[in-house]
């Protein structure tokens, strides 16, 4: 896979996660998911952090499987990596702990 | 990849001759309507651009003068709200877009090396649409029939029952025209960035400048389909009460609120980086040295173009969305800083490690600092949700985006204009005029826009004409009032300083700024053809004016220029393109000619017109491809390259994918409305469904059946499969027509209207896969088509797969709906 | 109507917010500006290098700033949601072009609807339950909390609370057509033990 694809894998899995978990965000305060209970509390809250988990575990892969920077090319792709897995962590964290649907 | 060998030296100045023969356009208006050369074109834009920023200054004079006292007897309500809705909608989309579009085609082809923009006649077509939609939106504010609704049109306020008059339709039909230019603008700037670099230049050799306009095209390319897709659908719901945003049927007005900001915020972000892209330009040449942190900022792009998607709803923190979903976005709002910061910090470093040299374009470029850095801090104070809750729609915000946008555009863009100029023009600078031009205005910005925040603060909401009742909110407003004035005049006096040089100003010298890159390795002011052949590494200006790089001159009497390969930039093929043409000045007038009459609605003429747009769209294929096999053509000693014709992968069919992107995002973001509707709109369920599921079951199968077999048929080598595909097609059409017989009353519900406009979209795709396939039958018969040329079959092949995906995914869409309700 | 002058916990946590916004945002500022200045004279040697510049301060120094920042608004954020509270009293706000209908608890506990002015009591939340009857508008007193749209076919609320009595003045805050500059109205605080007669007020 060439660099600038590489480049790109980490903030489109971002762009990814942030749609999914906003969408199921939405999703689950019309579909009433805070009243269903489950692991951590309620179904809505489950689904979020799963969902926010498994994104993380995604970027941190991607960080892993990232080749050795080389040359600019190789540094900026690594950059790229970085840039999704810290924008998972701290666009997404709001799931652990704030009121779902007010 | 073996370095190519250069060129023996010829004639500097038979070359030039050659080249400006084969280049040039006849002079007087049927040159100037027939050009298709990229600097003139940027030119136009560029000072159209400034023609439209100077209305909108006078716009917003009159909005200071209305606010300096309490009273407001200067205007009246109605003109007040068509001009503050003017001056917003001008700045965003007839000057700031055009003027970066502007500079974009004029320097990207000389700062990769190559002869032209990759699509000479859609840089055309682009101008000459912004020209006409531009013309339409000044002729509204000169007939006192300008949209008032606010530059971001919330419905319902702009739907019909609210605006009945003809205004709202004028903003939604020309800014998309508009719109049109745009998007064409970003497809020949990726194409021309990934493939019509100078032999051998990776794209880590790029200047800086092309990586920031690859990432702003990128954007444009995702960012403009959502605001195309909300301006169409409200049109539709004006003029023919189809409900997409109306909530007793079932519509939703944060739809168009998300639509809208789904754009609106990606814009700001498409207009600050090709200014930064001129900060790390200028700023190491006027500290003569080079950018620190290349790849870093690189990087920087990267994350800018992706997270700026990640940032809309911060423009909705008050509508009553919950708590958690608000955080993503302030969280995303924050982090998108970060990027903006590494720059900065890579700008100041670089001034530390050169010899910073304040000269005209650096003394712009310290406005830019001493602005744009407090913009962004304001910035972060309103992605702070509760703060935003009590600063939302005040002055507080007015003052915010004047100083992220002048301090990190406008100054940065006048940096620019001043530094290119003498490239533009070929004189040199009057000195003292600019210097002056620059502290009135910055001393005027800050009087007027740093005590906005403050006013916001103390409570007065944006877009008032008036408040009598708040004696506290005078003082700040006539400050802000009269130091308008004195950057009004600073503005005034920049553009003297610029028709100075232009109309006064001595010849000047090569490289003036000594920055020692392409674009200045060509004679001054820039001849039609850039250089007189392609650069290799290690030439210099005078090497390639004798010829030895690249494909010198003209010998084959037709206009040509390198394509690479995207990642490395080994040379692939030769493009030749096209000549002067009145095509691109003719579609643009038809075009708006259908504008027109929808605007004044006169509906079925409207669809009549669409058949022109079609016909003259047809004609653009004449200049496609050869009839016989013409060889190879030596670029350089003992490298022969193919033409265009004869290759797989050219510019048409990167052209193509980038287009389907953007077409991409707009299904995506119909998908998005349709899950929006359904899920979030009061008033749903929608009512049964006429006729049901098993009578529509039928028609869309015979449509699925048909597209698919026309993707099959459009594998078929040298397409052999088209007129066979041409039956398929047709069949889809009649399987299509049936459909649309069977569909309930759009006018009924959401759903109703979503589906009508989900068939409406597949129409228009398969009815142009339609057309490729014919124009696929007839280069088989005039011999385009051939063994060893390609010409159109890959833009007809991808075009049906696309239609057959789309269909696909909207009957599953609907075959789901039925069955889950 | 200043935001600045507030008269209710809700404003009165914002505005802290926003005076520690503005003295981190003043000092940033002024250490940009002598970065900048400092590039012209004579900086000093050795030449700080990427290291610095882009990992320590692009990097480095601004997730730190900006974590702080987002952290002190969640956290701000989260105290002003609007948990079920048995002292909170329920009132209602209906907009419309160009003004505002307000239906708030009587003497006798019946809802009693006003014209361009809100009853509530000292000391005591108050859900505001806000809605539209045509185009989008904005509730908003700013000396009180943060504003909420008004939006057609769908109700918000907005948690208020006014620590002393006293008349407080509110406007729209949602651009909604000729009338939009005028659509204020105000909210008379009055203290607990002196409940206003409404059914005589209702008749202006």
């Amino acid at each position: 896979m060439t660099w600038p694809l590489r480049a790109l894998l980490g903030p489109m899995l971002w762009a990814a996660a942030f749609s999914a978990i906003y969408a199921v965000h939405g999703l689950g305060c019309a579909l009433d998911w805070p009243a269903r209970p489950a692991p951590v509390g309620d179904l809505h809250r489950f689904a979020l952090i799963s969902l926010w988990l498994a994104s993380l575990m995604g970027g941190a892969l991607i960080l892993w499987r990232m080749p050795k920077a080389g040359d600019a090319g190789g540094r900026i792709a690594r950059a790229g990596g970085w840039i999704g897995f810290l924008a998972i962590l701290l666009t997404l964290f709001p799931v652990l702990g704030l009121t779902t649907c007010g | 990849m073996i370095p190519p060998r250069p060129n023996p030296p010829q004639n500097a100045l038979r070359l030039h001759r050659e080249l400006d023969r084969v280049w040039g356009r006849p002079p007087g208006l049927r040159g100037f309507l027939s050009s298709v050369n990229h600097s003139e074109l940027g030119l136009r834009f560029m000072i159209a651009a400034f023609v439209f920023f100077a209305v909108a200054g006078m716009l917003a004079m009159l909005i200071r003068t209305q606010l300096a006292t309490p009273g407001g007897a200067f205007l009246d309500t109605a003109h007040y709200n068509q001009i503050f809705t003017m001056h917003g909608s001008i700045m965003m989309f007839l000057f700031a877009i055009p003027m970066l579009e502007g500079l974009g085609m004029y320097l990207l082809p000389k700062m990769l090396g190559a002869r032209d923009l990759a699509f000479p006649r859609l840089s055309a077509f682009g101008w000459w649409c912004y020209l006409f939609g531009g013309a339409i939106i000044l002729l509204a504010l000169l007939a006192g029939v300008a949209p008032d609704g606010g530059w971001f049109m919330y419905t319902p306020l702009s739907s019909k029952t609210y605006s009945p008059g003809i205004n709202a339709d004028v903003w939604l039909l020309g800014i998309t025209f508009v719109e049109v230019s745009a998007v064409a603008a970003a497809v020949e700037i990726i194409v021309t960035v990934l493939r019509m670099r100078a032999p051998g230049m990776r794209l880590t050799d790029m200047p800086l400048m092309a990586w920031y306009m690859l990432g702003t095209a990128a954007m444009m390319l995702v960012g403009f389909p959502p605001l195309i897709l909300g301006s169409v659908l409200l049109e539709i719901e004006r003029a023919f009460g189809w409900p997409f945003f109306d909530v007793a049927r079932g519509g939703d007005p944060l739809l168009w609120q998300h639509l809208f900001w789904l754009f609106g915020h990606p814009e700001v972000y498409i207009i600050f980086l090709p200014a930064a892209g001129a900060i790390s330009t200028i700023l190491p040449v006027m500290c003569r040295t080079r950018i620190m942190g290349y790849g870093a900022i690189v990087a920087a792009v990267l994350g800018l173009v992706f997270l700026s998607f990640g940032l809309w709803v911060h423009h909705m923190f008050a509508v009553g969305i919950p708590h958690m979903a608000l955080a993503f976005f302030s969280a995303a709002s924050a982090l998108v800083a970060v990027p903006t910061a590494v720059q900065i910090f890579a700008w100041i470093g670089t001034m530390w490690q050169g010899r910073p040299q304040m000269r005209l374009p650096m003394l712009h470029l310290m406005g830019f600092f001493s602005t744009f850095v407090m913009g962004g801090l304001t910035g972060v104070m309103l992605a702070i949700v509760p703060f935003n809750w009590q600063a939302h729609d005040t002055a507080f915000v007015t003052a915010h985006l004047h100083y992220v946008l002048i301090g990190g555009f406008v100054f940065p863009m006048m940096a620019a204009a001043v530094y290119w100029l003498p490239l533009f023009s070929g004189c040199a600078r009057v000195k003292g005029v600019g210097e002056a031009a620059f502290w009135l205005i910055l001393t005027g910005f800050h009087g007027t826009f740093l005590i906005m925040h403050l006013t916001g603060l103390l409570g007065m909401p944006r877009r008032i004409d008036a408040y009598p009742d708040n004696p506290e909110w005078i003082l700040p407003n006539l400050v802000s009032s009269l130091f308008g004035f004195v950057m009004a005049m600073g503005f005034a006096l920049f553009l003297l300083d610029l028709l100075l040089q232009v109309v006064f100003g001595s010849r000047a010298r090569r490289d003036p700024w000594e920055a020692g890159t392409l674009e200045w390795a060509m004679p001054m002011p820039a001849p039609s053809y850039n250089i007189a052949s392609l650069p290799l590494p290690g030439q210099t200006a005078l090497d390639l004016a004798r010829g030895e790089g690249m494909l010198p001159g003209a010998p084959r009497d037709r206009r040509e220029t390198l394509v690479v390969e995207a990642l490395g930039g080994a040379p692939r093929h030769v493009a030749v393109l096209p000549e002067n043409t009145l095509l691109p000045v003719v579609t643009a007038a038809v075009i708006g000619g259908f504008v027109l009459l929808m605007l004044f609605g006169f509906y079925r003429p409207a669809a009549v017109a669409l058949a022109a747009i079609a016909l003259t769209a047809w004609q653009w294929q004449g200049f496609m491809g050869c009839r016989r096999d013409a060889g190879p053509v030596e670029v350089s000693p003992g490298l022969r390259l193919p033409p265009n014709w004869a290759v797989e992968d050219g510019l048409a069919r990167t052209g193509l994918v980038c287009l389907l992107i953007a077409n991409g995002t707009l299904f995506a973001c119909f998908l998005f409305a349709v899950g929006f509707l359904s899920v979030i709109a009061p008033n749903w369920p929608a009512p049964e469904s006429g006729p049901g599921t098993a009578r529509a079951a039928i028609p869309a199968g015979l449509l699925l059946l048909s597209l698919l077999a026309a993707s099959a048929l459009a594998r078929l080598s040298l397409a052999r499969g088209a007129s066979a595909a041409l039956l398929a097609l047709g069949a889809a059409l009649a399987a299509a027509g049936l459909l649309a017989a069977g569909l309930d009353d759009p006018t009924r519900h959401a759903r109703d209207a979503l589906r009508a406009a989900g068939l409406g979209y597949v129409v228009l795709h398969v009815g142009i896969a339609l057309m490729l396939a014919l124009l696929c039958l007839v280069q088989r018969r005039d011999g385009r088509i051939a063994p060893g040329r390609v010409s159109a079959w890959p833009v007809w092949r991808i075009w049906q797969d696309y239609t057959l995906a789309t269909t696909a995914v909207l009957t599953g869409l609907v075959a789901a709906q039925e069955v889950l309700s | 109507m200043s935001s600045l002058a507030p008269a209710g916990p809700a404003a009165a946590q914002i505005a802290v917010l926003w005076w520690a916004m503005l003295a981190g945002a003043v000092l940033i500022t002024l250490m940009v500006l002598a970065l900048v200045w400092r590039g012209f004279a004579a900086p000093p040697h050795p030449r700080p290098g990427e290291s610095f510049w882009i990992h320590g301060m692009g990097l480095g120094f601004s997730l730190a700033v900006l974590a702080a920042v987002v952290g002190a608004g969640i956290w701000v954020g989260e105290r002003l949601q609007a948990r079920p509270d048995p002292e909170a009293i329920r009132v209602e706000a209906i907009a419309r072009q160009w003004d505002w209908r307000f239906r708030q608890p009587g003497p006798d506990g019946r809802m009693v609807e006003t014209r361009g002015r809100l009853h509530i009591p000292a000391g005591r939340p108050v859900d505001v339950v806000i809605r539209s009857e045509d185009v989008i508008h904005s509730f908003w007193v700013p000396r009180l909390a943060g504003k909420m749209d008004a939006l057609p076919g769908r109700d918000n609320l907005l948690r208020i609370q006014a620590d002393a009595p006293g008349l407080y003045h509110g406007t729209s805050a949602e651009f909604s057509g000729t009338g939009y500059a005028g659509m204020r109205f105000e909210v008379l605080v009055w203290p607990p033990d002196d409940p206003p007669d409404l059914t005589a007020e209702e008749a202006e």
